[in-house]
Parts: C-alpha cells; structure tokens; sequence
C-alpha cells in the first residue's frame, strides 16, 4: 500500500499541505476531490517522488519512497500528470513504447502488453498517427495507455497508477471507459488514486473517498458516507442537493444554481 | 511528392542508418579524391593500404604527400567534427525539449571561441614555444572555456536543484553576449596577423587539421560522441517531460548534467580545431526528424552519420568553389543549409507535422 502519513508542505512562506494522512490499498480506486487549490496536485506529487522538501514520510509496499532508485520507482508506480506537452512529432505508438522501456522485458513480451492497453484505452487504431495532430482527449488517452503499460504486467507485488483529473477532457463515454479501466487496473492488484472533479463519477467508481481543503483532510469515507449534503456544502463552499441513482443505487450531486431558478422565473413570468 | 514522403516515414531504421553509412563512406572517398590535385580512388586506397604496412604498391609520390599529410587529417577532422556538432545538437535539442536549441545557445561555442581568442592574443609565444603541449593546450583551454560558459548558463539556471529551461536558454543569451563582449576586449589587443586569424574563430576553418590535432582531439571527439549516443531511451521519455521522464525511471536531473559536461567536451574541443562552425548542430536533428521520424533511437545514430555528410559536402564547396583560395565554413553551411532548411520548414508546417505548437 502507499502511506503517506502527516505530509506537510510549505511553499514561500505559505503552507500547502498540513498533516495530511492517506492511504492507497492495492487493489481498490481512491479518489480524491476538493476545491481548486486545495492541494491535490502538490499531494500527488509528493507520493510520486517528484517533490522533496516536504515533512511526513512516504512509504510505498512498505518501503520509503526516497530509498527507491527512478527505475525501482517506475516499476511500482506510474503517474499521468495533468498536462503533457509533446514537443516532437512522435507516433503514437512511440509515445506508449516509452512505458516499457526500462522494463527489462523481452520485445514479445512488451508487445502483448502495448495491444492490451491500446486496446483497453481504445488508443489502437492511432498507432500510426503523429501524436500532435491528435485532438485533447485522444492524447489523454494516448498518456493513459502509456501509463497503464508501465504497471499492467502481472508482479507478485501490487503496483499504483497516479491519475492527476484522467477524464478532464474527454466525452462522458470516454469517461465511463476510464473508469471501467481504472477498476480492471484494481483487479489486477493495483493501487489507484485520482483527482477527480466529477463527484458523481467518484460516487459510482470509487472505493474510498478523500475530501482536501485548505491542505488538509476535511473528511475520508467511502462516497456513501461522504456525499451528505453538510458535508459538500462545507467542503465546497457551495449549496448543493444530494439525490439516490435509483439505477445505480448512488448518491448523486446536483449543485444549486440560483442563477438558473430565477432567470427562468423571470422568463415564465 | 506526399507518398514519397509517407514511404521515406516508413523506412525501418536499419535500412535509414545503412543508407546514411554508404552515402557518406562515398562522399568521404570523392572528397579525398576532388581538389586541386585530382586523386583517383584507386590511387587513395592503395596509399592507405601501404601506410598498414602489408603491401607495398607502386604510387605517385605527389599523391601520396597531398593525400596523407592534408587531405586525409582534414577529412577524418571534418568527419569528427561533422558527428560531434550534430550528435551533440541532437542530444541538447532533445534534452532542452526545444527543437530551437543548437550547442551554441548554452554558452558552449562562444566559452571556448574565448578562451582560444584570449589564448591566441595573450599566449601566442607560449603555443609556438611549446609546440607538443601547445596542441595539448588548445582543446584543453577550449573544452575549459565552454565547461565554465556553460556552468555558468546552468548555476544560473538552478532552482531548488533542478534545472529551469526558460532561465537557462536566457542565461544562455546573457553569457553569449558576455563572451562575445570580451572577445571584442581582447581582439582590440590583436596584432594585425592575429586580427586575420578571427574569421577562423566566427565561421570556422576546416584547413588546419594536422595529425598532431587529431591526436589529442579524435580520442575525446569519439568518447564524448559516442556517449552521447547512450541516451536515446531517456532523452525519448524527457520529449514526453521531465516530470514524466522521472516517473518513467529516468534520473532526470543526473542525465541533464551528463548530457550538458559531455556536449560541453564535443563543442568545446571541436571548436579548438575548426573555430566556431554553425548551422551543423542545429539543422541536422532536424533535418532527420522531418524526413523521417522523432525517435532518438534514430536521431541520435543519423546525427552520427547526417553531421559528417553534410560538412564533408559543405568543406567540399568551400574549397573548390574559389579555389585555390577558400571560403569560410561557415558561409557554405549558412548558404547551402538555410534555404533547404527553410523549404523543409515550409513542407513540415503545411503538413501540421512542426514540433512546436
């Protein structure tokens, strides 16, 4: 599991995490949500190892995460950023290769597992396409299958894929194919933790619930527990109405927008 | 045109790096042969079989002076020269993620052009008094004069013990023009004869390659160059970002020092020989990238290869054109590679395959 316990993190004088604990288990998909500045983004790169200067410990399958070698590392967690920005014309293809290469794994071996997460992240008729002529959401993809490909192969230890907002600009059914993705990654024993901005998709997909704001944990729990309408309205800073998906059996968010309810009074009267 | 195009992106790299190889193994051998003295190839490859020591052919003595003691050291420099630009081009355009950068950007050439200006001007007596460690001398203070630039390019450009690419590049600009400030200082101290030696410095000179250069500077060229070419699966992954370099396993931070020492070595020493010549480092990775595709695992072995071709084609011009005077490298490079770099250019952007966006 990764356990990252009492993280805090000040930067020029102001403090971005405060004793932040979380734990992500093998196997299952924590989510975590809060408003924008929160420090999600700083969190997420304080337990991939790419931000140091901070207090607390990181410990990844139970060692810490600065005593991994970057090739150690890579084998145990991937990571998809927000934002990736190509400045060469690589094919698609190269970009998802990159995944594998310091797997030590044979070019058979490499190759099954690049059609499977192509084929997973739907990413397999682009192979030939030069990455920067594809549209936001098929580089999203793209990165993903990329990031699926560097932890998919079967270990006897559990590995953790990172996802910093995966759906952000993808359609609604490419968000439900991620998701789909992010629970089959957990049934082959990885550990998976997304920022994620859509309360309603965390409450269909996600097994354990992190609320962050202000830099720290404002409540934990499964969605089922979380999502009460103090709760939100507290977090969010926002008057919010919390339903039941009689098809999912879910809550579900619906902000309220006094904008909306009046100016659609004004125009029926 | 477009399927010439589309076919030439899908040749396996083998068949490119072969090609690339055979092309330039004939290019270096019409080069040896073309000059004021036509030697035909026969002739070349018997001298160089004769100098092995296992045969003895019967060859023109005329020949075998031109061919031994000027044309062949100054093709194996060009060739050396020719790798170590474009490889190290390649190596920082890749790590730099900007396909704008060129060795000259970090402070590399204009360090060591320095160095050698200050050297020359202030330490003339000592070169021609020492003549054995004068060439050991030269690409020392070279390569020592781009290491300083360029760490002075990459303290400036640290924050919190990683490397910032828009300071650095800025830096790179401020410490180029500092350099170039003070080469102006010590020219003003130039005698006329010194003064006549700086166009060398700004456009490069091919003409001085002796056996006794190349013995100090081929051994450091071919082991700076050479481990360069080690880095074509990290430099991919930093094309992706450093961030997402490292969390793909790569050692970011210890891959960008290596990468800046060792183009540091190649520029600096190669500048020691030549002079300062431009164009090569930047335009041949991107050459290769727009003919056939952005993977390092061939930028990097078709710099080796594209380098030498184009400045064994270039120095041929150079000095054959004006003949039996010659023009500066620089010029040849700047006449010849700049439209065709502009045409690809033009054919790339129509094509929406630039790298920038």
């Amino acid at each position: 599991m990764i356990a990252a316990s009492n993280i805090s993190l000040t930067k020029n004088g102001r403090a971005i995490l405060n004793s932040v604990n979380v734990d992500v288990q093998p196997g299952s998909f924590t989510a975590m949500a809060g408003p924008n500045g929160a420090g999600k983004s700083s969190f997420l790169k304080i337990i991939s190892n790419e931000t140091q200067g901070y207090r607390g410990s990181v410990l990844l399958n139970g060692k810490a995460i600065n005593n991994y070698t970057a090739i150690a590392l890579a084998k145990v967690r991937a990571v998809l950023p927000q934002n990736t920005h190509l400045q060469f014309p690589f094919s698609v293809q190269q970009v998802v290769e990159m995944g594998r290469q310091y797997s030590g794994r044979s070019k058979n071996i490499n190759g099954t597992l690049l059609e499977e997460v192509m084929d997973l992240t739907g990413t397999h008729n682009l192979r030939e396409r030069n990455y920067l002529t594809l549209s936001g959401g098929e580089q999203q993809r793209v990165q993903l299958a990329r990031v699926l490909a560097q932890v998919w192969e079967e270990q006897d230890f559990p590995r953790y894929i990172l996802l910093d907002e995966p759906t952000s600009s993808l359609d609604i059914a490419r968000q439900q194919l991620i998701f789909g993705l992010v629970k089959k990654a957990c049934a082959r024993n990885i550990g998976v933790l997304a920022i994620v901005h859509d309360l309603n998709q965390v409450s269909q997909f996600a097994d354990q619930l992190y609320l962050l704001k202000d830099g720290h944990i404002a409540a934990k729990g499964s969605p089922r527990e979380i999502f009460t309408k103090p709760i939100i309205e507290e977090t969010f800073c926002c008057k919010v109405n919390v339903y039941n998906d009689p098809c999912t059996n879910c809550p579900y968010i619906v902000p309220e927008n006094e904008f909306n309810i009046s100016s659609s009074i004004t125009v029926n009267s | 045109m477009a399927t010439a195009v589309l076919t030439l992106k899908q040749v396996k790299n083998p068949a490119i790096l072969s090609g690339l190889s055979a092309l330039l193994i004939a290019l270096f051998l019409i080069s040896l042969s073309i000059g004021q003295v036509v030697i035909p190839v026969g002739d070349i490859l018997k001298i160089v079989l004769n100098k092995t020591g296992l045969f003895s052919f019967q060859v023109n003595e005329v020949f075998e002076a031109v061919l031994w003691s000027i044309r062949l050291p100054r093709l194996v420099m060009t060739v050396l020269i020719g790798a170590a630009l474009a490889v190290s081009g390649a190596a920082l355009q890749g790590l730099f993620r900007n396909p704008l950068v060129e060795p000259g950007l970090i402070g590399v050439s204009s360090g060591s052009a320095l160095g050698m200006v200050v050297l020359i001007v202030f330490g003339s007596s000592f070169i021609e008094a020492n003549s054995v460690l004068g060439h050991f001398i030269v690409p020392v203070i070279a390569f020592g004069g781009g290491l300083l630039a360029t760490y002075l390019v990459m303290k400036i450009s640290e924050q919190v013990g990683k490397t910032n690419i828009a300071v650095l590049i800025l830096g790179g600009v401020a410490v180029n023009a500092l350099a170039a400030a003070l080469i102006g200082y010590a020219i003003f101290y130039a005698d006329e004869n010194q003064l006549r030696t700086f166009t060398f410095w700004t456009l490069g000179d091919l003409g001085g390659a002796s056996w006794e250069k190349l013995w100090v500077a081929a051994p450091i060229l071919i082991f700076a160059t050479v481990w360069l070419l080690l880095f074509p699966n990290e430099l991919n992954a930093i094309a992706v970002g450093e961030a997402e370099a490292f969390h793909m396993g790569v050692d970011v931070e210890k891959v960008k020092k290596l990468i800046i020492v060792l183009c540091a070595l190649a520029v600096g020493v190669s500048v020691s020989l030549s002079g300062v010549i431009g164009f090569i480092g930047l335009v041949v990775p991107h050459l290769i990238r727009i003919t056939f595709h952005a993977d390092n695992r061939l930028i990097l072995p078709a710099s080796l290869l594209g380098g030498p071709i184009l400045l064994i084609v270039a120095d041929l011009i150079a000095r054959t054109v004006v003949a039996p005077s010659e023009l500066p490298i620089g010029v040849v490079t700047g006449l010849i590679g700049a439209p065709v770099f502009i045409t690809l250019l033009l054919r790339a952007k129509s094509k929406q395959e630039l790298m920038i966006r």
